[in-house]
């Protein structure tokens, strides 16, 4: 069990590593878009498993998947608000 | 168990410092996507920390700031789209 959880835990942090990273390297605002998908999938994906695996099934795990479904659907709402701010912003509206 | 979720939370620390340095200190088209990515490394951060210190309440600030980073975020792309 412990071992499992120390799995997941090493993927979301590796995740947010790996997504701190891209931002820091790529090179468009758009490109760097992608990171924050990355790390709201992989991350919180990883992180949840690690919590139910941790705790089993108790309010806390729920919490933490309610978290992850709000971080998804709003997380894919502002991604396209922010593409587009930053098409009008930069003179590319199509 | 408590002990892997501070690791965890301890190696979150760094990508969420460069997250915030990068929205206060990045070009400005940079700056909204960095605060979505310090939001969201903040959240993952806030549920390590309630598993790290054994306070199953504080997942509840988690969880308010994954639904409050929908105004926060719009209000900047907004302001971003029309005014700075």
């Amino acid at each position: 069990m412990s071992l499992g959880v120390a799995l997941c835990l090493a993927l979301a942090v590796l995740s947010a590593w790996i997504a701190a990273a891209a931002l820091w390297r790529l090179r468009t605002p758009l490109e760097r878009l992608h990171a924050v998908t990355f790390v709201n999938v992989a991350g919180g994906g990883a992180v949840l498993l690690a919590a139910g695996l941790t705790d089993g099934l108790s309010p806390r795990v729920l919490k933490c998947a309610a978290i992850w479904l709000a971080i998804l659907l709003i997380g894919a709402l502002l991604g396209h608000v922010t593409g587009h701010a930053l098409h009008i912003r930069d003179g590319e509206r199509r | 168990m408590t002990g892997l979720w501070l690791a965890a939370a301890l190696a979150l620390l760094p990508p969420f410092a460069l997250a915030v340095v990068a929205s206060g200190r990045a070009a400005l088209r940079f700056r909204l996507v960095a605060v979505q990515f310090a939001t969201s490394l903040a959240t993952l951060l806030l549920v390590a920390l309630s598993f790290a210190l054994d306070q199953p309440a504080t997942i509840d600030l988690a969880l308010i700031l994954a639904v409050l980073t929908l105004p926060g975020t719009l209000l900047f792309a907004l302001f971003q789209e029309r005014w700075l």
